[in-house]
């Protein structure tokens, strides 16, 4: 088990390869992408807080604040959130903002535990097995998860999907 | 997973969620213990302010106990009173009058009777 808090360096490390994933999955509950920044950006200022804080799971940790920040958010700014898709919190190499609309209103759609194994699975390069044990979860509840989410996402995708 | 899976994992890819700014560290305040000793010292400089000033005004004051008050001019009452004095003795007992003035005269007037006095000193000569 962890004791010790992480190091700048491994603050730095998790923010260059999770930062953008986690704003992108901030902005699936709803918020903004300037929020969403702040948001993450409070995390890892607590991170790397004066207060010894280290958690067992640093990556599992960070999703689930940032979720847990984001419904906050939500709930209290529930008047001045736009629910309607207005900006884009990924890119694609073809340059089309319908795909990225239509991938970002598909994942908004999935239950909040599948959407986090996505977020994990694909875009903060996690296994199946990683995620398994940083979010304490049996290996096959984290597989259906996945095979669920990608059927879903695979229907709301399907005509970019066949290109 | 399937092949659809890995194919729909593999598109998934293809995007990359939008960079975000950034973090930037605000230098770090001075710590807690610092504004401590900087508040201490700051309160100490007062209090010690304070304790100088209350002993100067003290010290000025005593300065200013010890200096004599201004002396009364009494003689002026006294002649008033003397002359009041003898104002009721001439209506009351005029001898009495007579020999107060002329014990008075001799204290104030030259003597002239003496050994040393002026007449005689001046007879001298």
């Amino acid at each position: 088990m962890r004791t010790t808090r992480l190091t700048p360096e491994e603050v730095k490390h998790l923010y260059q390869k999770h930062a953008a994933a986690l704003a992108a999955y901030a902005c699936s509950f709803g918020l903004d992408h300037a929020l969403a920044e702040d948001v993450v950006h409070q995390l890892f200022l607590k991170l790397l807080g004066e207060k010894a804080f280290a958690p067992q799971a640093p990556v599992a940790y960070l999703y689930r604040a940032t979720r847990n920040a984001s419904l906050n958010l939500r709930r209290d700014r529930w008047r001045e959130t736009d629910l309607q898709v207005t900006e884009s919190w990924f890119t694609h190499p073809s340059g089309g903002h319908d795909e990225v609309f239509t991938l970002q209103n598909a994942l908004k759609e999935l239950p909040d535990e599948q959407r986090e194994t996505v977020f994990l699975k694909v875009w903060s390069g996690m296994t199946l097995l990683e995620i398994a044990e940083v979010t304490e979860t049996p290996l096959n509840t984290v597989a259906s998860r996945y095979r669920y989410a990608l059927e879903k996402l695979r229907e709301r995708l399907g005509q970019h999907l066949k290109r | 997973m399937d092949q659809y899976d890995d194919e729909t994992e593999r598109y998934l890819r293809e995007f990359r969620p939008r960079a975000i700014r950034t973090l930037k560290v605000a230098p770090k305040a001075r710590n807690i213990l610092s504004r401590c000793v900087a508040a201490a010292v700051a309160a100490a400089l007062l209090a010690g302010g304070l304790l100088w000033f209350a002993h100067r005004e003290a010290a000025r004051f005593q300065e200013a106990a010890k200096i004599p008050p201004p002396e009364v001019n009494v003689a002026r009452g006294r002649r008033y009173e003397s002359a009041l004095a003898l104002t009721k003795l001439a209506l009351t007992d005029n001898e009495k009058l007579e020999s107060l003035l002329t014990e008075e005269s001799r204290k104030i007037l030259p003597a002239v009777r003496g050994e040393q006095s002026t007449l005689k000193v001046l007879a001298k000569e």
